[in-house]
């Protein structure tokens, strides 16, 4: 996987969330009610020793195809950690990314565990656990240029990628006097920045630990954080003892180090502290 | 499905519009003038240079007619600053436009020149007039009116191809609307109005050129008259 996956990953989570506005409301109403057996979608997941959860495999570093067509990726490898903590088998149910949560509510998938940022547009549609993954913007810059926050960005030229997440709340932060420039993909954002075109660029914080350790000459350091969206596991509305089972397992796999060490794993980075929802 | 077209928030947006195309414009005459002059210089070394000059004024062409403008672009935006060479995207883009429209302006120069019958070359060196005098007063009038039409559609294509340079972050015209259409999500509506703005650029471009082109080699200029007949 390259840095330019990755932050298309970034790019397509930030339009799926766009595209689910449109198309959460319709599928609400078309919600097929699965068939409550008397102790609830978590009985039934036990007693079928089969839990059925979302794959989406078109965002780098979450979910992605390895070299043999089998999807791979942190959410894949959270996803499998779940169903073995449950003592079941796992079921991929591939969606694509404006799917993930239509395909839950249409009972195709017990959960969605696709890289869903915790939105309130969301919320209003699905339950969401607490958070085990965290996905960060940040400016990055050399280390000869001087930016500790958003203020001094002032006169300084910053590169940012049209139609991605950093777009969308990058120019947010910046003061009056902040020099925006825009290029078309990432890969031309990352080489301004590396060649001085600018002083520094707006990107997810995969990126900049990734072309940081690739250019080690340009010396690329994370200046400040901009927003960072976290993002966790999904059930349908009325879900609550597996919503339950999900808080717990959060808690426990959080408590043990197993998240951070499928997050870091994939993408590279700590893990952020994952505040409590 | 049914696409609502939402024009409004395209006038809200007009005067970064116009602001776009008429860097677009700037930089389409300034690459044509700065190219036509080095053209001109070029293509008068490849015809008349010495030896060593016309092989390194083909490769020059061969060069630039042989590799993509966005590549060229990136070299100089991207590469020259590892050997210490900064341009702003702006200048950068000048230049790489400048470099480009020569290279082929530099062809369409040369077929000019060598359209030119021998005999009047010649009849130049018997009356004695040197070098540049041959070309001042013999070739360059007929050369010129020769490619004229060329240089035209090259001109009207360096305009049209300006809207790569929006890759290095210059905001012209293209660099203008992509930032526009993927803020505001009206992509249909601001690639429609961009389309709109290139036709009327190329089709106003155009007309001015045959003027150019009627006031220079039809209206009876007296060069054309002892020319022509």
């Amino acid at each position: 996987m390259n840095r330019r996956d990755m932050l298309m990953g970034a790019a397509t989570a930030g339009a799926a969330g766009v595209a689910l506005l449109a198309a959460g409301s319709d599928v609400a109403h078309a919600q097929v009610t699965p068939a409550q057996t008397a102790g609830g979608v978590l009985d039934r997941i036990i007693k079928d020793k089969k839990i059925r959860v979302t794959a989406e495999v078109t965002s780098p570093p979450f979910g992605i195809l390895d070299r043999n067509n089998q999807p791979d990726g942190s959410e894949i490898e959270t996803s499998r950690q779940l169903a073995k903590d449950l003592g079941v088998e796992l079921e991929l149910v591939q969606v694509t990314a404006p799917q993930r949560i239509p395909a839950l509510l249409a009972g195709r998938a017990d959960v969605a565990i696709s890289s869903l940022s915790i939105t309130f547009d969301r919320a209003k549609t699905v339950m969401f656990a607490p958070p085990h993954g965290a996905l960060s913007i940040v400016i990055a810059g050399a280390k000869k240029n001087s930016i500790k926050s958003a203020a001094d960005l002032a006169g300084k030229k910053i590169g940012l990628t049209r139609a991605t997440l950093e777009e969308a709340t990058v120019p947010g932060i910046a003061p009056q006097g902040t020099n925006l420039v825009y290029f078309d993909d990432i890969a031309a954002t990352l080489q301004a920045m590396v060649s001085g075109q600018v002083d520094a660029a707006g990107m997810s914080a995969f990126a900049a630990k990734s072309v940081a350790d690739r250019n080690p000459r340009a010396e690329i350091e994370n200046k400040f954080t901009v927003r960072t969206a976290y993002y966790g596991a999904a059930v349908r509305p009325g879900d609550f003892d597996l919503l339950q089972f999900l808080r717990t397992w959060v808690f426990l796999n959080k408590q043990n180090g197993v998240l951070a060490r499928i997050y870091q794993k994939y993408t590279e980075i700590p893990l952020v502290d994952l505040p409590v929802l | 499905m049914k696409y609502v077209f939402q024009f409004g928030i395209v006038w809200d947006h007009l005067p970064r519009l116009v602001e776009g195309a008429w860097l677009t414009l700037r930089l389409s005459v300034g690459a044509f003038v700065l190219g036509l002059m080095l053209a001109a210089l070029l293509a008068f070394a490849r015809t008349s240079g010495p030896r060593g000059v016309r092989i390194a004024v083909t490769a020059y062409v061969e060069f630039i007619r042989n590799t993509p403008f966005l590549v060229q672009l990136f070299v100089i935006y991207f590469s020259l600053p590892a050997i210490g060479i900064r341009f702003e995207a702006v200048t950068a883009a000048l230049i790489g436009m400048t470099l480009n429209f020569a290279g082929y302006a530099t062809e369409i120069l040369r077929a000019g020149i060598e359209s030119v019958p021998r005999s009047q070359i010649e009849a130049g060196h018997s009356l004695g007039f040197s070098r540049l005098s041959i070309y001042r007063h013999i070739i360059v009038y007929p050369a010129l009116r020769a490619v004229y039409p060329a240089l035209a559609s090259q001109f009207v294509l360096l305009m049209l191809g300006s809207s790569i340079v929006a890759a290095i972050s210059v905001e012209e015209l293209t660099g203008i609307i992509n930032t526009l259409q993927s803020t505001t999500f009206r992509a249909f509506e601001f690639y429609f109005v961009a389309t709109g703005f290139y036709l009327t650029l190329a089709l106003v471009l155009r007309l001015l050129l045959d003027a150019v082109y009627w006031l220079a080699f039809v209206r009876g200029h007296p060069a054309e008259k002892a020319w022509a007949r």
